[in-house]
């Protein structure tokens, strides 16, 4: 049995809209392994940003525990959620939000401020980081000088500047277009498979779902059906154009010959 | 900003201008004062009535030694309506209200009166430019005197004797006794005539040499000049016509007798003497002191105003900071948002955005700084009743003028405490706008478009 990094126990949260009460979330049980690289899915209003809120710390439930590398993080006041955060999760956005006045390393080296890490030490880091998504000699660049993609990267850079245990990511490829949705998809299969990293991606694209080792589906707050990803689990990934098999790392489909 | 520099700068000025205005008012007390003290004995006796300070002469005295001046006179009060003249109580015309002239010639006896050691005779005339003015439907005539003549006997016994001439040469020599065809300017009077010692001046056609100058006495600008009686009969065409007299008594325990003695011989004679002009200074201290109180009071208003207006800016400065903060904060929910959500403590978002808005209010405070440096005279007489001229009488002006320009300066300590305080209000203002961005929940703040 491989390692817990995330573990849902009979997790609820109840928002009231006036009078109502609605249940977004209901007994919700997860476990996400480290390494593993899962996708959640469900329609609009099953509680899938809820529940990613409520994993990253950013709202909290009306019931159960959130156990992230085993400290509850629900019973955690705001002065140590912060730390969370800052330390063991990094988050991925669909509107990327990148700070519009910062160039491309400065918002990488943005979740390190506050860290013990040098000046320089964070210089270093964000352009590797950066190096890592494919960016190299664009770090003076500021976000409106990037494309949707770039950006997005530089997000996923600055979601792993300070070495998160997991990676959330809510609708990461939803402002993309379908070739910059694959690269970024592909970037996120390439760090799970490289780094290491734990990823857990909210989306409602079963096309980007499928690239992913494990699927939930979400209803009306409860995980309805979990299924195997299709190639994730063997290391491979899907060439959007044709269809075959692709080893991870490759620019080139070896079939259709276009580029991924 | 520029608001809050220009009012204090204004209160000290306005300040500054009060305390010059009391040192002149007192020296010019203290020193009327010791010169009523040496001209205990003198009594000064004139036609018309003495009225305490302001007012005009009544035109009609009904009296049978009033001479109406003729055609060819050049017989005008030395100052038509005038107030209070500080400088010149010497000289005896303490709170004249108009001079009409007497025959000489009817006078003669009072040297006979007991206990009487000396008569001065004194002619008294205005020289300028005459203006009319409306006032309620009625004109009125008013000179602008160029100056004023003044001729005195110059006989052995008075001259050196008795205080008729000024005393204060600061050129050439004094008036002698036999002196004739020569003149004794005041200061005032050099640079009307632009002519000093040695000079020849042009007095009404007739030339007169310059012999001496005398500086002013008191405080006021002095514009007479002085001559032999005779002289100043000739020029002003009123041979044998006085303006005044002046009594000297043997000694000052005798000087009521003596008055009482000419008032009873010529009851048509304004008699004063040396005591009644005292206890006229009393009175004159009154008034200043109202004066004075009137300034203080304005001051003191002054102050009040400024004080609502600080607060005014002061809340205004807040308000507008907190205004742009809270602004600044909703249109950066997002950003605030994905900021906590990367880990941001509260604190670091808190101090953030409060470091903005100092930073936002230092930049106001110093381009406040830049617009007072230049407009603070202007704002600050906007925004400030002044100690102006027009608070005290006609007399208290001539002494109040020369320092109510108020000069309006700003310090480095009036600079040093407006950015203390840009930067206090910057904290202020930005206070809760930045606890409402350190409040904002990421999850909220993530979904903001």
């Amino acid at each position: 049995m491989s390692e817990a990094v995330l573990k849902l126990e009979n997790l609820s949260k109840a928002y009231s809209l006036g009078k109502r009460s609605v249940q977004a979330l209901s007994n919700l049980n997860l476990q996400v392994n480290k390494g593993e690289f899962v996708a959640i899915m469900g329609p609009s209003g099953s509680g899938k940003t809820t529940l990613l809120n409520v994993l990253g710390c950013l709202d909290k439930p009306t019931g159960g525990r959130v156990l992230l590398d085993e400290v509850d993080v629900t019973k955690l006041p705001e002065k140590e959620l912060y730390k969370i955060r800052s330390s063991k999760i990094g988050f991925v956005f669909q509107t990327f939000n990148l700070l519009p006045y910062l160039n491309a390393r400065e918002n990488v080296e943005l979740p390190m401020e506050g860290t013990k890490k040098s000046k320089s030490e964070r210089k270093r880091r964000a352009s590797e980081l950066l190096g890592m998504v494919g960016l190299s000699g664009r770090e003076e660049h500021r976000p409106q000088r990037l494309s949707a993609g770039e950006q997005q990267r530089v997000a996923i850079a600055r979601a792993l500047a300070n070495d998160p245990a997991i990676i959330l990511a809510d609708e990461p490829t939803g402002n993309l277009d379908s070739k910059n949705k694959y690269e970024i998809v592909r970037l996120l299969a390439n760090l799970n498979i490289n780094q290491g990293t734990t990823i857990i991606m909210v989306t409602h694209d079963s096309q980007m779902a499928s690239q992913t080792e494990r699927l939930f589906f979400l209803n009306d707050g409860k995980i309805t059906k979990e299924k195997q990803g299709r190639h994730l689990a063997k290391k491979k990934l899907t060439c959007p154009y044709c269809g075959s098999r692709t080893q991870l790392g490759d620019a080139i489909c070896p079939s259709c010959k276009k580029r991924l | 900003m520029a608001i809050m520099i220009s009012i204090p700068a204004g209160i000290t000025a306005n300040q500054a201008s009060t305390e010059t205005l009391t040192q002149n008012l007192s020296d010019t007390i203290t020193q009327t004062e010791a010169t009523i003290n040496q001209t205990l004995t003198q009594i000064d006796c004139t036609l018309a009535p003495n009225f305490e300070g302001f007012g005009f002469a009544p035109p009609d005295m009904g009296d049978s030694s009033f001479v109406p001046p003729d055609d060819g006179s050049r017989f005008v009060p030395p100052e038509f309506g005038g107030g209070f003249r500080p400088g010149e109580f010497g000289g005896g015309a303490f709170g004249r209200g108009g001079t009409t002239a007497m025959n000489e010639t009817l006078y003669s006896d009072i040297s006979s009166v007991e206990n009487v050691a000396a008569v001065a005779l004194a002619l008294e005339a205005s020289e300028g430019t005459e203006q009319t003015m409306e006032m309620m439907g009625r004109s009125f005539t008013r000179l602008i005197p160029d100056y004023v003549i003044k001729g005195v006997s110059l006989t052995s016994d008075l001259v050196g004797n008795y205080p008729i001439l000024p005393t204060n040469i600061t050129d050439g020599r004094n008036l002698q006794a036999g002196d004739s065809g020569v003149v004794l300017l005041s200061e005032n009077n050099t640079a009307f005539f632009n002519a000093g010692v040695g000079d020849t001046v042009e007095i009404l056609d007739q030339s007169f040499t310059v012999i001496g100058v005398y500086g002013s006495s008191g405080v006021e600008d002095v514009m007479t000049l002085y001559m032999n009686l005779s002289d100043a009969q000739s020029v002003t065409n009123n041979t044998g016509y006085i303006t005044s007299l002046t009594v000297f008594a043997d000694s000052s325990d005798v000087v009521t007798e003596v008055a009482t003695a000419i008032s009873s011989l010529h009851p048509e004679l304004s008699v004063t003497t040396g005591q009644q002009r005292l206890d006229q200074l009393e009175a004159m201290k009154t008034n200043y002191q109202t004066a004075l109180e009137n300034a203080e009071s304005t001051v003191a208003q002054t102050q009040s105003v400024a004080v609502q207006e600080i607060i005014v800016a002061v809340a205004a400065t807040s308000l507008i900071v907190m205004f742009v903060m809270l602004y600044t904060v909703r249109e950066r929910t997002k950003e605030i948002g994905t900021l906590k959500a990367i880990g941001f403590s509260n604190w670091t978002v808190m101090s953030q955005f409060m470091l903005e808005g100092v930073f936002l209010s230092l930049i106001a405070g110093v381009v406040g700084i830049a617009i007072a440096s230049v407009a603070a005279p202007a704002l600050s007489g906007l925004l400030l009743p002044a100690v102006a001229q027009g608070t005290f009488g006609r007399g208290f002006t001539s002494v109040a003028n020369p320092e109510t320009t108020v000069a309006i300066t700003l310090t480095p300590e009036l600079i040093l405490l407006a950015l203390g305080a840009a930067v206090l209000l910057g904290t202020l203002g930005s206070l809760y706008p930045a606890w409402r961005a350190s409040r904002t929940r990421p999850a909220e703040a993530m979904r903001y478009e």
